[in-house]
C-alpha cells in the first residue's frame, strides 16, 4: 500500500451563504465520506481545512496577502489516505463532497521526509 | 500549512541537485524543529499524479489553471502569520526562480469541513 495525499481545491468566492442547517448536512457529507474510508483502514489522517486568507513568499523575498483564494481553484484543505495505486485512490476521490461544490481532488504519492 | 510550489514540475534535477536540495531542506527544517515548531509534513513527487473531478473525471496532471505544481508541504507552528512567513522566507524550495511557498494557517472547529 501506498500513501496519498488529497488536496481539496474549491472556490472559496463561490460559496454562498448558508444555513446552520446546511452546514450541517455538509459537515456530515465529509463525515460519512472519511468514515466510509476508515472503515477501510484507508484514512492515514482526517487532515485539515485551510483557512482562506494567508501569505505568499516568493523567490525574490516579496510577500503578498490572500494566496491564490482569488482564483477558483484555491486549497482549502487535505487528507491522508492509503490506497494500492494512485488509480485506486483517485476512485477514493471520488467519493469526496468537495466535488459536489464545484471543487477537485488532486491526488498525489507521498515521498516521506 | 507552508505549501511549496515549484514553477515547472516538469523541471528535471540531477541525483548530485537533489541531494543537495535534500540536504538543505533537511537543515531548513532542522532549525524549525530545533525550536519544537515543526509538526510534519511530505514531499510529493509530480509524477503519478491525478485530479479527480465532478462527474467521475479523473485526469493526469498539471492541476488545473495555475500552472504551479506543489512540491510537498510542511505543518510549522507559530505564533503569527508574519513567524509561519518567517519560516517560509528561509525555504530552500525558494532558490529555484518563480517557486513561491504559499502560507495558510490551519482551521479546527469552526464545522465547515
Amino acid at each position: 500500500m501506498k500513501d496519498f495525499l488529497f488536496i481539496y481545491r474549491m472556490n472559496y468566492a463561490g460559496i454562498q451563504e448558508r444555513t446552520p442547517e446546511q452546514m450541517q448536512a455538509t459537515m456530515q457529507r465529509w463525515m460519512d465520506w472519511m468514515g466510509h474510508m476508515a472503515a477501510k483502514d484507508q484514512l492515514i489522517d482526517r487532515g485539515n481545512r485551510l483557512h482562506p486568507s494567508g501569505k505568499v513568499v516568493g523567490t525574490d523575498g516579496i510577500i503578498t496577502d490572500g494566496p491564490y483564494t482569488e482564483i477558483k481553484e484555491s486549497i482549502g484543505g487535505y487528507s491522508l489516505v492509503r490506497a494500492a495505486s494512485c488509480e485506486e485512490a483517485a476512485e477514493l476521490a471520488k467519493g469526496c463532497p468537495v466535488l459536489t461544490m464545484g471543487g477537485n481532488v488532486e491526488v498525489r504519492e507521498i515521498n516521506a521526509m | 500549512m507552508l505549501i511549496f510550489r515549484h514553477q515547472d514540475g516538469s523541471k528535471l534535477a540531477s541525483p548530485e541537485q537533489m541531494q543537495t536540495w535534500m540536504k538543505q531542506t533537511m537543515d531548513w527544517i532542522g532549525g524549525i524543529a530545533a525550536q519544537n515548531k515543526f509538526s510534519g509534513g511530505n514531499g510529493l513527487p509530480f509524477d503519478d499524479a491525478k485530479v479527480v473531478h465532478h462527474g467521475n473525471l479523473v485526469t493526469d496532471g498539471p492541476f488545473g489553471e495555475i500552472k504551479e505544481t506543489i512540491g510537498g508541504y510542511i505543518i510549522v507552528k507559530a505564533g503569527s502569520v508574519e513567524e509561519a512567513v518567517a519560516f517560509a522566507k528561509d525555504s530552500p524550495v525558494l532558490q529555484g526562480d518563480g517557486n513561491t511557498v504559499e502560507v495558510r494557517r490551519i482551521a479546527r472547529g469552526d464545522g465547515l469541513h
